[in-house]
């Protein structure tokens, strides 16, 4: 169906495969959920590493 | 291949992070001694532990100017010997093996924590800066008795 008018939005609203394969996609949610693990990960890493270094 | 702008950014703030970790890991490793208790090793026959140097005569032997050697042997459900009292500010190596199964060697509040393997000698550093009663503890599971498996260290 879409081979007719490949350029046109699905009557649901929907992109298009072609539509979505040229949009870019969008990552800020992401990255900012890769940031706040990121921390989690360097804090308690320091954390322990602290622990380490006092109790040597 | 086109990677997006931020995935650039995440990416490159991860392999620093763990660039970063390795090289404070190997810094203290090898720079300033803080490895594991597996760089030194030393085996030992666990059937004739008793009667094999330095395990024959446990205890703590002094051998140098404020250092002490530990020697100590863990077993099934406890340690030999079974305190030791040490000058604070000393300097103390443990060598420690099992006459049966595996059993840990922990000093509850320091960095002293290891697995005491029969067959293996453990052999692990600590300078006991702070007075007091210290706890050695067994953590790893030898059987019926290991929650009661535990010794002192008192540091005066």
């Amino acid at each position: 169906m879409t081979g007719i008018r490949p350029h046109a939005k699905q009557k649901s609203g929907a992109l298009t495969k072609a539509e979505l394969d040229k949009k870019e996609p969008g990552l800020s949610g992401t990255f900012a959920s890769v940031l706040i693990l990121g921390a989690f990960i360097a804090i308690s890493w320091i954390g322990v590493f602290v622990l380490f270094i006092a109790r040597n | 291949m086109h990677v997006h702008r931020l995935e650039k950014i995440w990416l490159s703030i991860g392999i620093s992070m763990l660039a970063i970790f390795l090289i404070v890991i190997a810094a203290t490793a090898f720079g300033m001694g803080m490895s594991p208790p597996s760089e030194h090793h030393h085996t030992i026959d666990p059937t004739q532990v008793t009667t094999t140097a330095p395990f024959d005569n446990p205890g703590l032997k002094q051998t140098g100017d404020n250092r002490y050697e530990a020697v100590m042997i863990a077993y099934a459900f406890g340690y030999e010997p079974t305190t030791l009292e040490v000058p604070v500010g000393a300097t103390i190596d443990f060598t420690v093996t099992s006459s049966d199964v595996v059993h840990g060697f922990q000093i509850v509040g320091t960095n002293v924590n290891m697995m005491i393997e029969p067959g293996e000698i453990s052999h692990m550093s600590y300078k006991f800066d702070k007075p007091g009663e210290y706890l050695v503890l067994c953590n790893e599971y030898c059987g019926t008795g290991h929650e009661y498996m535990k010794t002192t260290i008192v540091v005066k």
